[in-house]
């Protein structure tokens, strides 16, 4: 009882310097009935279980969230994930979706872009501009935001192996807008376990991979302090058909590997896990993926304070974007695919995300039009302004279910981590398959349950009707293809070609020397060397993996 | 029998191999003996696999939007390794439209999200048997028309063409009478109905008299429904049964083929009776 009252009274005293900091959305927060909403309900009878499992919200072990008054506070960030063809044409994608109320940018590149090849390499024949913007030089970058304020909004970039390329040229944007890298606020996902173990644009092998990572950590401790420097993602293992269960485990896996990494390269932890950030699913079971979060932001807090001994809270809060599940959307009566994304997405309100991305009906069958990417966008802000789910913190806290389903998450979670450490970490068990062969027998054991009907998939194993036809689906100019290529050759033609030379020498001499590459890689981006310009030089040096 | 061989591949630099490895599991599950490229093949080296391998049949995978590149490709490939005769299938995210260019430029078939993996299974397996059930039909045996009176749609035909009806019977299965007049090489059946519940009564009150259906004469009728079916077409007959001149027939839901409905006939094979379905 002791324990709860002076939990209690800290959890009150945080709020008010958190409302005095930032005053809440509104006065009071009230049902249609009238009720005033409290901004947190406790029990009334605590045990001690209470304050070491659960606790009050923006305090450890942070199962009810990482913020003192979560949404009432400040809505979670609408971050939806944009981009294809021309940085022209994903610029002005950019600016509908800011004019349409999205309060974050999340940026799609190209499969070429993210393996590290320039749009006229014979490898990127038939990808360029297709999953995302293609981006060669920072001449492309600097069309992509143009006429947007990288001091106002943050950007999320889904960029991996080239990471430090592209985190490069976007300071080096920011820097011609007037603004400082210690300004710039966003992300970059940088996380190449997963690449090897679902998501496929990996160019490195695991070691260098590491490296660079962690190059990425130091630089930004020193240079860009409020960018998110990794967004440690359990979403495309899950899409690859990981269980949640499966999705936490191998995410924190990961998280741990990149932590210890880091801290081995001398960083002392407090000084890069608060730029540390996560990105999960949000799938179909409704109650267990609002666990999943919750039970995540648990494991995180207790692994980074007793097994990394951090002391700094923001090393201990898991902050997560969160995007709905894009392997549920079918391509059958598509219409189906919005109710599946509100649910999705209600749930990961439910758990407490920091951003979040809700797909569009349409994406089973190619990238969204203006107008079903508008209809993703406005599900979230029903949520956010019309469900009264963001108007008290956590409102499944406490329920026998969802606390039941929380505690067994991170219990099996947590068997399986064991497995993963006992075979030496997230590295090896990537390398030597297991986390592959684990994945891929949870898809196919989906599979089979779907075909046989002991999970039924609505429109497409039940209650199908003839389909009526496709609607009006994206298609993305193909003759920009063309014209981007010419871009690149007379940007080879123009530039200077003495400084890309050298600072392409001098890059190639600091991956052998071991020092920091962020800073070489950001010269060779200023005189607008290439991503494949770049990316060669280390993958000589380097090597490839070879899935 | 020698087991079918199949290689599994992703061209290109996508990434999202799930689909595939499925696939592949399944066909495992299967009793093929399935070969998985890994990811980022080129087509070319799609190709030298597939022949020094010595598969039945290449599946690919895209979900990046860039199939319209890189399938053609692999046709292309194949043709220059003098190894064409290997049928190629796909799957992925791939819009209508883009299916039919596909197709129409030589790959067997487009497979899209929600396939069930026993119908990939099904119809690779018929690919590879070469097997007479997948052939393309013969030709077209005789185009179906729904009259109210054989006698007076006949005389038309008498009149304007000189064309006569050679053969006339009733067909009880269906309520139906039919007259088949002879244009050379595709006949055309008049079909009358004897009874107010036979189904071309039903067509004529829905939709009046005029073209009914056309018939496609295959071989081994049964498979062939075994086939369609396994591979999610509709049929309105599961099993054979009479269609009169001693053939047997079976028709085809008119919504797998956008409306026009389709009648399969086997030259003979009828004994008279309605077959038992199986």
């Amino acid at each position: 009882m002791e324990d709860f009252r002076s939990a209690y009274e800290t959890w009150q005293k945080k709020v008010k310097a958190q409302i005095e900091k930032r005053p809440e959305r509104r006065d009071s927060f009230q049902s249609t009935s009238g009720f005033e909403m409290e901004r947190l309900y406790v029990p009334d009878r605590i045990d001690s279980a209470y304050i070491a499992k659960q606790g009050f919200p923006g305090d450890f072990p942070y199962t009810r969230g990482i913020r003192p008054t979560m949404y009432r506070g400040r809505l979670w960030t609408m971050r939806q994930y944009a981009g294809f063809g021309s940085a022209e044409e994903t610029n002005r994608r950019f600016k509908y979706l800011l004019d349409e109320g999205q309060t974050g940018l999340s940026a799609a590149f190209d499969l070429p872009t993210q393996i590290g090849y320039d749009s006229d390499d014979a490898m990127a024949e038939g990808e360029v501009g297709k999953v995302g913007v293609a981006i060669d030089s920072l001449e492309d970058m600097e069309i992509l935001f143009d006429d947007i304020s990288l001091h106002e909004v943050s950007t999320s970039m889904t960029i991996n192996a080239p990471a430090a390329v592209l985190l490069a040229m976007y300071t080096a944007v920011a820097e011609k807008q007037g603004v400082p890298p210690e300004k710039i606020r966003g992300t970059i996902q940088n996380d190449i376990l997963k690449e090897y173990a679902a998501r496929g644009t990996y160019i490195y092998p695991p070691a260098p991979s590491m490296r660079l990572i962690t190059d990425i950590f130091s630089y930004c401790r020193q240079e860009a302090p409020k960018f998110n420097t990794i967004s440690i993602s359990g979403y495309h293992i899950r899409e690859a058909g990981a269980t949640a269960v499966q999705e936490l485990a191998f995410t924190l896996s990961n998280a741990k590997a990149y932590v210890k990494a880091a801290v081995e390269s001398g960083l002392p932890v407090d000084e890069f896990a608060p730029q540390l950030a996560f990105f999960f699913n949000g799938h179909n079971h409704f109650f267990e993926e609002a666990a999943k979060f919750r039970a995540a932001r648990r494991m995180w807090a207790s692994m980074m304070k007793d097994e990394f001994h951090a002391e700094d809270p923001k090393s201990m809060q898991l902050r997560f974007h969160t995007q709905v599940a894009g392997s549920t959307l079918t391509a059958q009566q598509p219409e189906n695919n919005i109710i599946r994304v509100s649910l999705q997405a209600l749930a990961a309100v439910l758990g407490g995300t920091q951003s979040l991305h809700t797909n569009a009906k349409d994406e089973a069958l190619s990238l969204p039009t203006e107008t079903s990417a508008r209809t993703a966008l406005r599900t979230q802000q029903i949520i956010a302004h019309e469900s009264g789910a963001a108007d008290t913190v956590d409102p499944l806290g406490g329920s026998y279910y969802v606390e039941a389903l929380t505690d067994k998450l991170e219990e099996e979670a947590l068997r399986y981590m064991d497995r993963i450490e006992e075979m030496g970490g997230a590295v090896r068990a990537v390398e030597e398959r297991y986390v592959q062969r684990e994945i891929q027998r949870a898809a196919y054991d989906t599979q089979k349950k779907q075909e046989s009907g002991q999970e039924i998939v609505v429109g497409v194993n039940q209650f199908r009707t003839e389909e009526e036809p496709q609607p009006d689906l994206l298609k993305v100019d193909e003759t920009f293809v063309a014209e981007q290529k010419a871009r690149l050759k007379r940007l080879r033609e123009t530039r200077d070609q003495k400084a890309v030379d050298s600072c392409l020498e001098t890059l190639r001499e600091t991956c052998l020397s071991g020092a920091n590459v962020m800073y070489p890689i950001k010269e060779a981006v200023k005189v607008y060397a290439t991503v494949g310009e770049i990316c060669g030089v280390m993958r000589d040096i380097f090597g490839e993996y070879n899935g | 029998m020698k087991r079918i061989r199949v290689l599994i591949a992703k061209p290109g630099l996508d990434g999202h191999d799930r689909g595939a490895l499925v696939i592949a599991q399944a066909l495992r599950d299967a009793g093929m003996e399935v070969i998985y490229t890994g990811l980022r093949q080129s087509p070319e080296k799609i190709v030298r696999a597939a022949v020094q391998e010595d598969v039945d049949v290449i599946g690919l995978s895209s979900l990046s939007g860039a199939h319209n590149t890189l399938f053609p490709a692999v046709m292309e490939a194949l043709k220059k390794a003098d190894a064409s005769d290997i049928p190629v299938i796909g799957g992925g995210v791939i819009p209508q439209e883009d299916i039919i260019h596909l197709e129409s430029i030589g790959v067997a078939r487009i497979f899209t999200p929600g396939t069930p993996t026993k119908a990939v299974a099904a119809y690779i397996q018929q690919l590879a048997g070469g097997s007479s059930d997948s052939a393309p039909p013969k030709r077209i045996e005789h185009i179906g028309i729904a009259v109210h009176s054989i006698e007076e749609t006949a005389s038309f035909y008498a009149a304007a063409f000189q064309l006569s009806a050679a053969h006339v019977e009733e067909i009880p299965s269906q309520k139906v009478r039919a007259a088949f007049i002879d244009c050379g090489s595709v006949y055309l059946e008049l079909i009358e109905p004897t009874d107010d519940s036979s189904p071309v009564a039903a067509f004529l009150k829905k939709r009046g008299p005029g073209l009914h259906h056309i018939a496609f004469e295959v071989s081994d009728l049964k498979k062939r429904i075994t086939a369609l079916k396994e591979n999610g077409f509709p049929m309105i007959d599961e099993a054979p049964r009479s269609g009169g001149r001693g053939h047997s027939i079976a028709f085809m839901h008119p919504k797998a083929s956008g409306g026009t409905l389709i009648e399969l006939m086997e030259e003979g094979a009828d004994d008279g009776h309605v077959r038992e379905t199986e």
